[in-house]
This record gives structure tokens, C-alpha cells and sequence, in this order.
């Protein structure tokens, strides 16, 4: 075995019951399966049905709140995500409605369009509420939240020392198989 | 409407050529100031660490600037703007996962690398998955599956330094692919990644001063983006249509491969190693994501103003769509500005050449040693001497052929997403990955990307307009690191060390 290798924790401890990241986990496994499908339908002979990009339009915006929720749950300090819950929705929405407007709204792009910061409207949809909208959550969320949900000094301690002491254990393994070497 | 083809991707388009005075002498600046940051990092270097990770001592702004100038290519100084004059606002898809990519990353990645690294003393990307998994076996797989995509990418960058040298000084495109590779193997030789990282500050600056006097430039010239739109949309209202001239599927799928592919890109998740202190994490994608809108913003400006002012008649028909900035550059705006942007684009190449060689040198030196059992004595040692022979390589297959260099690098972005987003990314959060999965998963990537990019690329196979082989590969990456690893779940706490375990807990 790895000297650098602390030993497998026994049998049966992983934290199976944390319902956060289980769900996470299933909505990103279903989310990944519908844009499987979406893909899968383009292949027809037929040409792509009329609802493959709706399962994209649906199935990447969940993905992706699905592996941020995974990323962000903690299995210590009661688990779940907390307060991100809401920005997470907010941002898996605003992409979802985003996406759901622009396949969904009428074609009405025409020089007599009225201009949304300088955009018609179906545009305007897209740059700036699939582009700019997260900017001005996500980021700011994980920066307010960072000591209570992401990383505190506390936690760095912990690891630091985990650290330290698979170190001393390398170069005392490394010493005595020196050791064994030279008798 | 069109499927996916993005003229220009690669940078191997001929730029017309800008060799002005003052072209020449910005040029000549910027190459001074890289040398100069490139002796200052070779006198720190002393370690593999410090050759690899930078020691792990890079503050805040600095890795920041860095990463954005990493992710950003001469793609979107060039080809991007080309791709948005050709096909509309579908072109956007590419870059709009922007406002997501780097805070799911921080949250997906940056702080469990970033604390592995504190446990294990990791400098790789593949050593983050031997950890996870307790498999050399996997931390090999990643490492072959990381150097194929590396040698695409180094003789595309080393093609597109070349293309933007020649249009500079004028010296030809074999003797531009010969000296921007030279300057970057010099300090990726010397410096390793302190030289890269510094180089890149600078680097990612530039290009953000560029694309933002640039973006005003075209707003001002256009009458603000209102004036754009109306000569637009008087001409050619479908380019800002929400899809412009893609396919819904075709657009929504770059959405999907440049959101959840960017978990995979080395070049920008290895830099998560590098923070000095792991809690300045907290403004990391904030910061990031600020720095990513502001370079850009050329992309979108100059896509949807060359594409204005043709329509409007202030500026000629293009010869070929990638023809877009090169064309607003010469002939409309001050030549400072662009010599500026020229500059920029070698930064943006030369930047990411850098960080290729230096991954690459550390999967060879010491990643696949590690998988076969060994370990090198010298690390630091071979890894410059590695660096030396894949630039050197690269530089000569960038000689070769245009299309065979233009297949090697189309895969690249894909190939990372699908061989390590599903084992790196979901692994490092869910307890009941296993390394059986990872493997296959890996596999899955590697094959399937490989034999669907050969197949379209010997017009073996045709995909449907808004599919892509990196689309696909991810998708099936993804569904065969669920199955196997839910096969095999009764492993999964075996292949679990409890260092690592506290690590995804936390």
C-alpha cells in the first residue's frame, strides 16, 4: 500500500443519508438522461422533433443547478446548502425561462421592433437574462456565503493538520523501508 | 438555418497583414515586457513545485487575472467575432455560459482541489482523481486522456501564434510559428508556471484594455448598440432573432458543452492548486467572472458592429467571415488601438500555449510514472526537458498539414469535458462514485470522442445539424459513470480514504 494512502474507512460510513446531495444527484442523472434523449431524436431520419431543443432547453438548466447544489452541500454542519437554496432557484429559473422564452415567443424581429437596451426583445431575453442576470447573483451569493457554506479558517485547520500528518507518515515510512534497506 | 461550424476556431485563417510601425513596435513592447517577466520567474524557480503549482503562492488578483487570460484564446479576439458575423446572435451560446461556468466551478472543484492539494500535496489535475478513487490506474487514464487533447491544442496555439506573428512583423508563417513558440518555450523552460502565471497578468490585461477600448470604439462608431440594431435588423432581422441563423438544438448544445465542459478544462481548473490561501476563494469568481465579461466584450461588439457597418455600407463585404476584426482594425479604427488588439491576440495564444506545456510536462514527468509505479528523481529536471520536446513538437505539427492540425485541435475542448467532468467533478462530490466507473467513464470519453471526431473528420459520418461529437461523448461520459459506478456501489466505501472523505464532506 501507498504510504501516502491513510487507511479506507470502513464499510457502510458514507453519508448516504444526505438527502440534499441524493437529490441533486437523481435531478442531475434525469436532467443528463433528457439531454441524452433530445440528442437521441435529432438522429431520425425524419429531422429533429419539434421537442428535443425543449428538452435541452429544460434538462440544462436543471443539469447544472443539479452539480452546483452537489458542489455546494456540505455533509457536516447539518448539510443542504442553506441560504444558497434561493439563489440556485433563481438562477435555474431565470436560465430555464430564458431558454422556454425564446423557443416559445413569436418571431417579431423587424426594424419597427422596440428595442430593450438596445436590443428586440427575444434578444434582449437572452444576453441579458441568460448572460447578465447570474452575474449579478451567483458570484455574489457564493462570496456573502463562503464562511458558512463553502470554507471556513476552521475547516483549513483541519485539513492542514490532516496534511501534516500524512507527511510525518510518508517520511517515517520512507525512513524505515531505508532502514530495512541498509540492514 | 445552419448546424455547427465555427469558421475560424483554430486561428488558421491568413490575417491580413498589420505590419505598420506602430504595430510593430507595440509588438516589439509586448515581447520585451514577456522576456522581462520570463528572467524575473526563472531566478524564483527552484522546485517542482514551484515549476508546476507555483508553489502554491499565488495571491488573489494575480491567479485571476491569470485564469481569465487562460480561458480565453485567440478564438475570441478572432474566430468568435467571425462565428457572430456569420451565423448571428446563436453565436453567443459559446460564450454566454460565461456568467455561470465560474462560480459552479468554485463551488464544484476549486475548494476541494484546493484542500486535497493541502492534504495530499497534489500538482495535477489526474492526481486529484488517483486520490479520490485510490487508483493509479485512473490517475493514468486521465493523464493519457489529458496529453491526447494537449497535443491538439499545442499545435493549433502553436499554428495561430504564427498566424499572428506573420500578420505583426511580417516574417512569414513558418518563422512566426518558430518565434512565438520559441518566446514561450523560453519561459515555460525557465519559469514554469510563474513565468506562465506572470506572463498571463500581464497577458490577461492587455487583452482586457484591448477589448474594452475596442467594444466603446465600435459603440461610438455605430451610434450605441440601438444603432447597430436598427441597421440590423432593416437588413437581416433573423441574425437577431434569440437562435440568429442556428438551429435551436445547434445553439442550446453550445450552451450545454461550454457550461458543463468548462469542469473539465485543465488550463483553468489546475490554477485552483495555486491559491496561496485557500480561503481567498471567496472573491475568486467574482472577480473572474468580471474579468471574462470585459474581454468579451470584442467578441460580441465587433460580431454584431462589422456585421452593422457592412450591412450600412461604411465597410466592404468581408472576403470570409473571419475577416471580421482584422477588417474593422485596419480600416476603421486608430491604428493604436489596433496594434494594441494584434498583441492581444498573441497574448491570448502564447498564454494558453504556456499552460498546455507546462500540464503537459507535469502529466509526463509525473503522472505517468505515478501510474506505472514509478517515481522520477528529478522532477523538476524532466519537466523542463519535457517542456522543450512537446514545444518543440508542437511547433513541428504545426508545420504539417492545415486540416489534420485543424482535427487535432477541434476535439481538445471536448475530449477534456468528456474524459474528466463526470469523474473528476461529480466524483470529487459524490461518495458513491467508484473507481469503476471512473475508469469507464474516462474510457467512454477517450473512445467515443475520438472515433466520432475521426469519422466526421474522414466524412465517414455526418452528425445532425445541432449535434457534436463533444456533446455526445459528454452525454455518454456521463451515463456510464452513473450506471457502473451504481453497479458497482457496494465498493464504493473501500475506495475511499478518510482524508479524502473529509475533504467532500466539508
Amino acid at each position: 500500500m501507498d504510504p501516502l494512502m491513510p487507511e479506507a474507512i470502513p464499510s457502510g460510513t458514507t453519508n448516504s443519508g444526505d438527502t440534499t446531495r441524493t437529490a441533486a444527484l437523481t435531478a442531475l442523472c434525469m436532467a443528463i438522461l433528457a439531454i441524452a434523449i433530445g440528442y437521441g431524436a435529432a438522429f431520425r431520419q425524419s429531422g429533429t422533433p419539434a421537442w428535443a431543443p425543449w428538452l435541452l432547453a429544460l434538462g440544462i438548466p436543471i443539469s447544472l443547478g443539479a452539480i452546483m447544489i452537489l458542489g455546494a452541500a456540505r455533509g457536516e454542519r447539518g448539510g443542504g446548502v442553506g441560504p444558497l437554496k434561493l439563489p440556485f432557484l433563481f438562477v435555474v429559473a431565470v436560465l430555464a425561462i430564458g431558454f422556454c422564452a425564446a423557443l416559445a415567443l413569436p418571431a417579431t424581429e423587424s426594424p419597427l421592433s422596440k428595442l430593450w437596451l438596445g436590443l428586440p426583445a427575444r434578444a434582449a431575453v437572452v444576453i441579458y437574462g441568460i448572460g447578465l442576470l447570474p452575474i449579478v447573483v451567483l458570484p455574489v451569493a457564493y462570496a456573502l456565503t463562503f464562511e458558512t457554506q463553502t470554507l471556513s479558517a476552521e475547516d483549513v485547520e483541519r485539513v492542514r493538520a490532516i496534511g501534516k500528518e500524512n507527511r510525518e507518515r510518508a517520511s517515517l515510512a520512507k525512513a524505515s523501508s531505508g532502514n530495512e534497506l541498509s540492514e | 438555418m445552419i448546424g455547427i461550424s465555427i469558421p475560424g476556431t483554430l486561428l488558421q485563417v491568413g490575417l491580413p497583414s498589420a505590419a505598420q510601425p506602430a504595430v510593430i513596435a507595440v509588438g516589439v513592447l509586448y515581447f520585451s515586457v514577456v522576456v522581462a517577466i520570463s528572467v524575473w520567474a526563472a531566478r524564483k524557480t527552484r522546485t517542482a513545485s514551484d515549476f508546476f503549482v507555483a508553489g502554491k503562492g499565488i495571491g488573489l488578483i494575480a491567479l485571476t487575472v491569470a485564469s481569465v487570460s487562460v480561458s480565453v484564446s485567440g478564438f475570441a479576439f478572432i474566430g468568435g467575432p467571425g462565428f457572430i458575423y456569420a451565423v448571428g446572435l446563436g453565436a453567443m451560446y459559446i460564450v454566454l455560459p460565461a456568467a455561470v461556468t465560474n462560480v459552479m466551478g468554485a463551488w464544484v472543484l476549486a475548494k476541494r482541489m484546493r484542500l486535497l492539494g493541502e492534504a495530499r500535496n497534489l500538482i495535477t489535475i489526474p492526481d486529484a482523481i488517483g486520490a479520490r478513487y485510490r487508483s493509479p490506474a485512473a490517475q493514468g487514464l486521465a493523464a493519457v486522456a489529458m496529453l491526447v487533447g494537449i497535443v491538439g491544442y499545442m499545435a493549433t496555439n502553436a499554428l495561430a501564434m504564427g498566424v499572428v506573428i506573420n500578420s505583426i512583423f511580417g516574417v512569414g508563417l513558418g518563422w512566426g510559428i518558430w518565434i512565438g513558440m520559441g518566446v514561450t518555450l523560453a519561459y515555460s523552460a525557465s519559469g514554469g508556471i510563474l513565468a506562465g502565471i506572470y506572463n498571463d497578468v500581464f497577458q490577461g490585461a492587455l487583452m482586457a484594455l484591448a477589448s474594452v477600448l475596442v467594444f466603446l470604439f465600435v459603440l461610438g462608431y455605430g451610434g450605441g448598440l440601438g444603432g447597430i440594431s436598427r441597421t440590423i435588423l432593416a437588413h437581416d432581422p433573423t441574425f437577431l432573432g434569440p437562435w440568429g441563423k442556428l438551429t435551436p438544438l445547434a445553439a442550446l448544445s453550445f450552451f450545454f458543452v461550454f457550461s458543463m465542459g468548462s469542469l473539465g478544462q485543465p488550463q483553468a481548473v489546475h490554477k485552483y492548486y495555486m491559491l496561496r490561501d485557500p480561503l481567498q476563494l471567496k472573491w475568486y469568481p467574482l472577480l473572474k467572472t468580471l474579468g471574462l465579461v470585459l474581454v468579451l466584450l470584442l467578441y460580441f461588439s465587433v460580431g454584431v458592429g462589422v456585421k452593422a457597418f457592412v450591412l450600412g455600407g461604411r465597410l466592404l463585404p468581408l472576403a470570409s467571415p473571419d475577416q471580421a476584426t482584422p477588417s474593422l482594425l485596419l480600416n476603421v479604427t486608430p491604428i493604436i488601438l489596433a496594434a494594441l488588439v494584434f498583441s492581444g491576440v498573441a497574448a491570448a495564444t502564447m498564454s494558453a500555449a504556456n499552460s498546455f506545456i507546462n500540464i503537459g510536462a507535469a502529466i509526463v514527468s509525473h503522472d505517468l510514472p505515478i501510474a506505472f509505479g514509478r517515481t522520477v528523481r528529478n522532477e523538476l529536471g524532466w519537466g523542463r526537458a519535457i517542456t522543450v520536446l512537446i514545444a518543440i513538437a508542437a511547433a513541428i505539427t504545426a508545420q504539417r498539414s492545415g486540416t489534420m492540425v485543424a482535427f487535432l485541435g477541434i476535439f481538445g475542448w471536448g475530449l477534456f469535458a468528456s474524459t474528466l467532468v463526470p469523474a473528476l467533478a461529480v466524483g470529487l462530490n459524490w461518495q458513491g462514485a467508484t473507481r469503476a466507473g471512473a475508469i469507464a467513464s474516462i474510457a467512454t470519453g477517450l473512445v467515443v470522442t475520438l472515433a466520432l471526431e475521426t469519422a466526421a473528420y474522414r466524412k465517414a459520418f455526418t452528425f445532425p445539424a445541432g449535434v457534436t461529437a463533444s456533446a455526445v461523448a459528454m452525454v455518454a461520459s456521463f451515463l456510464v459513470f452513473f450506471l457502473v459506478s451504481w453497479l458497482t456501489r457496494r465498493r464504493a466505501p473501500l475506495e475511499l480514504d478518510s482524508d479524502v472523505q473529509l475533504v467532500m464532506e466539508l
